[in-house]
């Protein structure tokens, strides 16, 4: 390479390779990358209201499980998944709705009378009754479904499911 | 900085003297004609690309195929553009190996001293066609298996060893979920890792003996 | 090649790389450019002329009419025509295995088998003119492939047969053997051999390219059956829709809400489960629905629906049905919003509805459940444009321009009855159609039944820009 500013014939059939090279990388490496990564890109959306049951199925003062499925199309399957919340009895209008999922790892947690506290089986984790943790490594109390997203109408509680 | 680290690399790896043996090599007065051969070699490496890209999606079998299939089509973006890039390639790059050999053919480059690139050659052409040929099958639609069902049939029409053939390539008497996986395995590990093996001697013999030059009147 | 000819050989070589350039980036550049070209002729294949959409495999279905991918047709044709000789042809493996081979082995062997030392073109006329001969007869074979080898009544060979075996077979054949025979006569005759090999491939190719084009002229185009394909939920659901109301109504009601089947013969009055119920949806996976339309419920009198068991459906269709029920009646599975499309047009302000375009989608969806071959219909059939308008046991069904055609009086619920004074039911027999679509068919019949929407744009009053 000189410093001069002409750049040879050869010099610049060079760098027309290299760019041109370049070029087709791009057109096929963007798409490529947009292609591989599509699932994580795509957002999810979808809420609905799903009914757990009327207000009189609940023991006041002890926590419930109400199990529901949905479907989902994921990719070219349909695959229905169940999922799990923990309806909580408080008083005759008062209820609070948990979500089952362990706030450390997202496996599922048990209501343990005698020990009157959710358990979760995978690293021993504990919740007293109002979802607040009595051990173990989760860093928040079980998520709850209050506010917007619960409700009780014609005497049925009901939750807003997020889909996704 | 990056002078230290090329010079690093270069007492290790020697690439002034890959460079000068791979690309500032010698080589006779150039022609157009002449770059079908790395025209192949480009489309085997965009099929390569393009089909490892389709199978993160893709499952074969007879289950899931199609279906898979329509999603990277309508689900997932640009798998129109990934999967529409390997279908014509497949097209293309028969079409390309196929001029290469004639173009080889016309020149008479096969003769003294580059007997051996064409035999290989010979092999990445039946190769390339055997791509074709299992590649076809993958989709699983209509048109896909009852090709298959008689490119097959055609093999075990052979005298004696036919049936043995014909079930080898199956998997059994009937295109079955059995024919789909093996497909699979010939189409992604057993005839790439060929080709590929295949492509790397025919370069070699390429490099050793140089790039042959057009036959002038003398020839 | 002896070991002097060797030497110059390589020498020459040498003085070629003093003349010549170096790999990069001489010619690497140059090898650049054609791969962008080719990788930019990719790119506008796969966006504009795509990928054509096939039906799912379907093994039972043995009516398909297989056809390699295209670099395999020239083979595909060759083993058709070979087929048709006379007692060699019944020796399959010849052309099968025998041929493929010795042609494979021949390019393997090339370099060995020909012995000529000389490379430029004019001192290799024998090769040159086989490989011409065979590449013109590899693509005239593959220009042929659509057209079928067939016979007469008679059973001898037809004309475009008969136009395909000489271009494809005999003249190739004989082609080699007179090169192959003027090479060995080349000692004597010198160059005039070579001048009558070069005339032999000229012509020979030639005439093989001109029957080639003739058996196209010839022959009649192959016609191509085609099926509809859905690849989005939308287009599955829609489709299932029509199949649906098709295949299932009759029995099932528009809904799946029957529970007593009533005029269906031989099933009348039998009592079954109403298919909307969700006990039903939440118990029956996806394919033990499709195993049930496929193979009927022969006990129960539900017939088999499948191809594979004497039906008319293929497994692609039986999983549109099944996605259209799953999404109708199972509360666990929600059409996403941008699926839920009719496939029956609705009506701008002012557009004269046509047959291709609305009627079509309106029979499909209430009428060809009965109106179609092998049901009973009073011979009424409502396939196509020319059915509809045709005639019935009881006369035309529908006048253009006339309010009180036959049908146009069914749909609307009156009942009529026919010469011999039989009633004729109100149509459709279980539910009237939405009033809407009444009106539709209305419009159609008194603007003259137009066929294409182009007709019937130009009927319209108010034509839309």
């Amino acid at each position: 390479m000189t410093d001069s500013h002409h750049i040879s014939r050869r010099d610049f059939i060079k760098l027309a390779t290299i760019v041109g090279g370049g070029v087709i990388g791009t057109i096929i490496g963007i798409p490529g990358l947009v292609y591989l990564l599509d699932p994580a890109l795509k957002s999810e959306q979808g809420e609905t209201w799903i009914s757990l049951g009327p207000l009189e199925n609940f023991e006041i003062g002890k926590p419930t499980l109400v199990t529901f499925v949905r479907s989902r199309v994921n990719g070219w399957e349909k695959t229905s998944s169940s999922y799990g919340v923990f309806v909580l009895r408080k008083s005759e209008t008062d209820v609070v709705v948990f979500s089952n999922l362990c706030t450390h790892l997202h496996c599922r947690v048990n209501w343990v009378e005698e020990k009157r506290a959710f358990v979760c089986p995978c690293h021993d984790a504990a919740f007293d009754i109002d979802g607040n943790v009595l051990g173990g490594p989760p860093p928040r109390p079980l998520d709850r479904y209050e506010g917007e997203h619960a409700k009780i109408e014609d005497g049925v509680i009901k939750i807003l499911f997020k889909e996704g | 900085m990056w002078r230290k680290l090329y010079q690093w690399l270069e007492e290790r790896l020697g690439l002034s003297d890959l460079y000068k043996s791979l690309l500032d090599r010698p080589e006779p007065k150039g022609n157009w004609w002449n770059t079908l051969g790395s025209a192949s070699l480009f489309l085997f490496l965009m099929q390569g690309l393009t089909g490892i890209f389709l199978t993160v999606y893709y499952t074969p079998s007879p289950d899931h195929a199609y279906d898979s299939i329509q999603y990277i089509m309508t689900g997932v973006r640009f798998g129109w553009l990934i999967r529409g890039i390997h279908h014509w390639g497949a097209s293309l790059m028969v079409l390309v190996v196929f001029i290469h050999m004639l173009r080889v053919f016309v020149t008479a480059s096969y003769k003294y001293p580059r007997e051996l690139t064409w035999l290989v050659g010979v092999g990445l052409l039946l190769l390339t066609l055997g791509m074709g040929f299992t590649g076809y099958l993958l989709p699983w639609n209509q048109k896909s298996y009852w090709a298959t069902t008689v490119g097959t049939a055609i093999a075990g029409t052979a005298p004696f060893i036919g049936e043995f053939i014909m079930k080898a390539l199956r998997g059994g008497s009937d295109l079955s979920a059995l024919t789909l996986s093996r497909f699979f395995a010939a189409h992604i590990w057993i005839l790439p890792g060929l080709l590929a093996a295949l492509i790397g001697v025919h370069l070699y013999l390429i490099i050793k003996h140089g790039e042959s030059a057009f036959p002038d009147k003398d020839d | 090649m002896n070991e002097e000819q060797k030497k110059a050989v390589l020498a020459k070589y040498q003085r070629a790389l003093q003349k010549g350039e170096r790999f990069w980036p001489d010619s690497l550049y140059k090898d650049l450019i054609v791969s962008m070209g080719l990788f930019l002729l990719l790119i506008l294949l796969a966006t504009f002329v795509g990928i054509p959409n096939e039906p799912k495999a379907d093994p039972s279905d043995s009516s398909y009419i297989p056809k390699p991918e295209w670099y395999f047709l020239f083979l595909f044709k060759f083993l058709a025509l070979y087929g048709q000789i006379p007692l060699l042809g019944k020796i399959e493996w010849i052309a099968t295995v025998l041929i493929p081979s010795a042609v494979i082995l021949g390019m393997i062997l090339l370099p060995f088998l020909d012995q000529n030392p000389y490379r430029h073109y004019t001192r290799r006329v024998l090769a040159l003119t086989i490989m011409a001969v065979f590449v013109v007869s590899m693509i005239t074979l593959t220009m042929m492939a659509d057209y079928p080898t067939a016979v007469d009544e008679q059973g001898h060979l037809t004309l475009p047969t008969w136009l395909q075996m000489i271009g494809g077979l005999l003249i190739p054949g004989a082609t080699y053997l007179t090169l192959l025979v003027l090479a060995a006569l080349a000692k004597k005759l010198g160059a005039a051999a070579r001048r009558a090999q070069i005339g032999v491939a000229a012509i020979s190719s030639v005439l093989m390219f001109g029957l080639a084009i003739a058996v196209m002229l010839v022959s009649p185009r192959p016609v191509v059956a085609e099926s509809e394909v859905a690849d989005t939920l939308a287009e599955k659901f829609a489709l299932g829709a029509d199949l649906y109301s098709i295949y299932c109504t009759e029995c099932h009601g528009a809904d799946g809400e029957v529970t007593v089947i009533t005029g269906v013969e031989g099933l009348e009055g039998r009592e079954i489960v109403a298919i909307n119920n969700p006990d039903l949806m939440y118990t029956n996976s996806d394919e033990t629905l499709a195993n049930i339309i496929a193979y009927g419920l022969p006990s129960l009198g539900m017939p088999p629906f499948g191809k594979a068991y004497g039906g008319e459906l293929g497994p692609s269709e039986i999983e549109y049905i099944v996605t259209f029920m799953r999404y109708s009646w199972d509360d666990r599975a929600e059409l996403p919003a941008d699926a839920a499309i009719s496939s029956i047009p609705e009506l701008a302000p002012g557009e004269i509805p046509s047959y291709e375009v609305h009627i079509a989608a309106l029979t499909k969806r209430y009428c060809l459940s009965c109106h179609r071959p092998g049901k009973e219909n009073n011979n009424y059939l409502m396939t196509s444009y020319e059915e509809i308008i045709g005639m019935s046991d009881n006369g035309p069904a529908i006048v253009a321009g006339d309010p009180n055609s036959l049908l146009l009086l069914l749909i609307q619920g009156q009942e009529q009855t026919d010469k011999n004074g039989d009633p004729i039911r109100a149509m459709p027999p279980n539910k009237l159609m939405d009033p809407k679509y009444i009106e539709m068919w209305k419009l159609w019949v008194l603007n003259g039944m137009p066929k294409t929407a182009e007709d019937a744009r130009t009927l319209s009053p108010t034509p839309s820009p």
